[in-house]
């Protein structure tokens, strides 16, 4: 969709982009932060598939009922990728906070910043 | 709304639209998305890899390596979750509120050092093996209803990922996909049955084996095709059987090595 | 023609990732054997990289195209003069990990050390693909690697400060990886292609515009982010202070480099486009350096921990480093490129040195370990070595680079920042000499230190020949400068061929 010449879609997963750089920024959560995160890279990954899309596109699979035009392949592998990786960030970020947790009995930076 | 971080993203999010407002329209069917790489892929992907799904001819054939990679990142999440200490930083004499001195391993006692508590302990309260089976767990009180829904629908959810997994080849889906579902039925049956009883699904002796069968099973595919072809990863061309056999020995272990790791990571997440 | 060595680009990245995968299940039962076999696998990894040399010194750069496609429908592994930066990456790692295998038995329980060592060989392994891909996404996976195994590596010896520290880099990590893979993102759209060098062609095609420039900035600001420059310095003080020591030299050492080679393939890319004049962006990250260099030393100076003062004293080096690549010039690019290898021996000698006496005596900071060198000789000794060398004084390994550097700034005209070179140096010079005078002049005020044994001998080792290559490569200094040349000079495209 064009508005002002700008591809609204590309535009939107922008937006989304920074929405979730302010919960990570803003929030003193730190779940929160890491769930601003994961709206940072989900983000990403929704300008990547969208750019892969073509007018009128079948998904690249090569059987019957697909025809060209089809989508491009490679954004859904690059995202496929990202989206374990991100996993991954995740996972490790967690086991982290949990162990802040176990240490200190909170997960608010406001807190943690209080301690000597 | 604190205002410095409004006006951090601000100033992040111009140069972003600027970046994209210059981008080719994604929808066109001239942009170089549609008429570099992507095309050769297209054209004769199914000639050259024997794969109908042009996703999974991409993640296991062209591009390989990158997904080689990434069966490495996750397994490094779990390498990483486990190199943390679980259970043990629950340091007796020292409260939940006081910090520690900063130090990080140290030879001569000291008082209120909690490395002497960690030194001191050698093992976690579990087995020495490292495994998470027998580890006291809690369980927390679910709805009969949630209990009765997760019963019944995880043998058919696992059905589901077993034919992502088999039919990734022809139809969306594949190994990731599979190792994705296959860990949010052990997750889901973690939460409702508990962690202790769930975590005997997982094989002590061979965890250490079906954790690593992603990278293993790549770098054993990659040596295999570097005999038949000369290249490293390189899938004969023109033997659509040995492709498909090769595509599914990465994909079985993408999907069980995944699953695996996914189940590992949850059951390590306690304090 | 090509020789047989070629064959091994893609297993120098595979051995160290698949030995990481092995490592648990290989340890299972004994975990001293993880130790000992990470340390093999890295010594096997160090050959392959040494015939990777070879083949590079004697035939000149080449690349492997992975799985049989052509560029760019596959990947393609490269492997350069900056890629020879592998080499001595790998036997950096042979050196440290012997280190380790004592310093860990105080430092966690024998439980996880499969994992710790997985976590070595990983974070070494990434490295390695890092340096030898050509692929932008590739790149970018790698990236990941790196970055999650330092995380948690920082975070591994148990307390929550090491985890909260960890967390911090790891929250800074993560976006500019994400910055890092919009970028790519968009050089995908505009151009359709990941490999950076048929990238580099079509944007020369494409010609200037700005979604080029802002993934070119989006970029640059991810790798300075991983290589701690001012002003997203922030996350590395306490990551590299609080990590066990062996963690400290590598993330010091190397994993901080990373930025910095990253930074030099996004100029290959974009230098060889020719499109975009860097050469504003260049004067920002000269800026950038010098004040790098001036605060970090500065810093430096009022820490009394010698793990937090060695941890800002990379951020000073980096400094160097980045005003070294933003005067492009081609004195000043082989320096800093050559520093990249400098500054990883000295700092990898400082921080196993530091390491050893905290592990002997308990303390860490300058005030607690007065006159430690009377009973820690030879460890002691080695710390002087480093601080000698990273203040710069001939003959010792830090001086060629920042010479160097120095000639660089003239040659490219601005002589006010050599100034800062010297200036920054000076300031090294009091930091440093406070801590030799601590450790040599003064009386033990405690009775650990006083009491204090030398290291055993596996950790003594390491120590020593560190000590020894820090002057040994001050006196061969010439030949990394003369080994980086060729692709400096086809780098830069004012002062190339």
């Amino acid at each position: 969709m064009l508005l002002f010449g700008l591809d609204l879609d590309y535009v939107a997963a922008i937006v989304l982009f920074c929405v979730g750089l302010y919960m990570l920024v803003a929030k003193s959560n730190l779940l929160k932060k890491l769930l601003g995160l994961n709206v940072m890279e989900t983000a990403v990954f929704a300008f990547i598939v969208t750019a892969g899309m073509i007018e009128g596109g079948d998904p690249p699979i090569m059987v019957q009922g697909t025809s060209a035009p089809f989508a491009s392949p490679i954004p859904h592998a690059m995202v496929l990728t990202g989206i374990v990786v991100a996993v991954s960030v995740t996972a490790v970020a967690l086991a982290l906070i949990v162990q802040i947790h176990a240490h200190y009995g909170t997960i608010e930076v406001d807190e943690l910043k209080e301690l000597p | 709304m604190r205002p410095w971080s409004l006006l951090l993203v601000a100033l992040v999010a111009l140069p972003l639209i600027v970046g994209v407002a210059g981008l080719p329209r994604h929808d066109a069917p001239d942009a170089p998305i549609h008429t570099h790489v992507g095309t050769r892929y297209l054209e004769r992907g199914v000639a050259e890899t024997g794969f109908k799904n042009m996703v999974t001819a991409v993640l296991l054939n062209y591009r390989g390596f990158d997904t080689f990679v990434e069966v490495v990142v996750i397994f490094t999440a779990l390498a990483a979750v486990l190199a943390l200490p679980r259970g043990e930083t629950a340091d007796p004499d020292h409260a939940p509120g006081q910090r520690a001195p900063a130090d990080d391993a140290t030879g001569a006692p000291e008082p209120g050092d909690d490395a002497v508590a960690t030194a001191a302990v050698p093992a976690t309260s579990g087995p020495r093996d490292g495994s998470d089976a027998g580890r006291a767990h809690e369980v927390v009180p679910v709805s009969p209803v949630v209990l009765f829904v997760v019963r019944i629908l995880a043998p058919f959810l696992s059905m589901f990922a077993l034919a992502m997994l088999f039919r990734g080849h022809i139809t969306p889906g594949g190994g990731f996909q599979a190792a994705a579902v296959f860990g949010a039925v052990f997750i889901a049956l973690g939460l409702v049955f508990g962690l202790g009883r769930v975590a005997r699904l997982m094989p002590t002796g061979l965890q250490p084996w079906l954790q690593a069968a992603g990278p293993l099973a790549f770098v054993f595919v990659a040596w295999f095709g570097w005999r038949l072809t000369g290249f490293f990863l390189g899938f004969p061309i023109d033997d659509h059987t040995t492709q498909e056999g090769m595509g599914f020995v990465l994909e079985v272990a993408i999907g069980v090595g995944g699953g695996v790791i996914l189940a590992r990571l949850f059951l390590s997440m306690e304090a | 023609m090509t020789g047989p060595w070629v064959e091994a680009l893609p297993w120098v990245v595979a051995l160290p990732l698949a030995g990481a995968a092995l490592t648990p299940a290989v340890a299972a039962r004994r975990p001293r054997l993880a130790g000992v076999w990470a340390w093999g696998v890295l010594l096997l990894a160090t050959g392959l990289a040494a015939g990777l040399v070879y083949e590079l010194a004697v035939r000149g750069p080449f690349a492997y195209d992975l799985g049989g496609w052509a560029r760019p429908y596959g990947i393609e592994l490269q492997f350069d003069h900056f890629s020879a930066w592998v080499l001595p990456l790998l036997a950096l790692f042979v050196v440290i990990v012997p280190f380790s295998w004592r310093y860990l038995e105080h430092a966690m329980p024998r439980q996880r050390w499969p994992a710790f060592y997985a976590l070595l060989l990983l974070n070494a392994g990434g490295m390695v693909g890092f340096c030898v891909t050509g692929d932008l996404f590739n790149l970018f996976v790698f990236t990941e690697v790196v970055s999650l195994s330092s995380y948690a590596l920082v975070a591994v010896s148990g307390r929550g400060l090491a985890a909260y520290a960890a967390l911090k880099y790891l929250f800074i990590g993560a976006v500019s990886s994400l910055l890092m893979l919009f970028a790519t993102a968009q050089l995908f759209v505009l151009t359709g292609s990941l490999n950076m060098a048929d990238v580099s062609v079509r944007l020369g095609e494409l010609g200037p515009g700005l979604p080029v420039m802002v993934a070119f900035a989006a970029l640059a600001v991810s790798f300075m982010v991983k290589s701690a420059l001012f002003p997203v310095h922030v996350w590395l003080p306490d990551a590299h202070a609080i990590a066990p020591s062996p963690v400290s030299a590598v993330l010091s050492g190397m994993v901080v480099k990373v930025g910095i080679i990253g930074m030099l393939r996004v100029y290959q890319i974009y230098y060889g486009a020719g499109t975009l004049d860097l050469g504003p962006f260049n004067q920002v990250l000269v800026w950038l350096g010098a004040i790098s260099i001036v605060m970090g030393a500065f810093f430096a100076i009022f820490q009394d921990d010698i793990k937090l003062m060695l941890a800002y004293s990379t951020i000073s080096n980096i400094g160097y480093i980045v005003l070294g690549l933003g005067l492009a010039s081609p004195y000043a690019v082989i320096g800093a490129s050559v520093h990249v290898f400098n500054h990883a021996l000295i700092k990898a000698t400082l921080f196993l040195a530091a390491g050893a006496i905290i592990h002997q005596t308990g303390f860490r900071t300058m005030t607690d370990l007065r006159g430690v060198a009377r009973r820690m000789p030879h460890t002691a000794a080695a710390m002087a070595v480093g601080a000698v060398s990273i203040v710069g004084l001939p003959p010792t390994a830090g001086f060629v680079c920042k010479w160097f550097i120095a000639l660089g700034a003239f040659e490219a005209g601005q002589a006010p920042f050599g100034f800062a070179l010297v200036f920054g140096a000076l300031f090294i010079f009091v930091y440093y000499i406070r801590m030799v005078n601590a450790f040599y002049f003064q009386q033990p005020v405690h009775a650990a230190v006083a009491e204090a044994r030398e290291v055993p001998w596996s950790m003594r080792a390491p120590i020593v020949l560190l000590a020894t290559l820090c002057l040994l490569m001050g006196i061969l200094g010439g030949i990394p400068l003369s080994f980086v040349e060729p692709a400096v000079l086809e780098l830069l495209p004012a002062w190339g061929p």
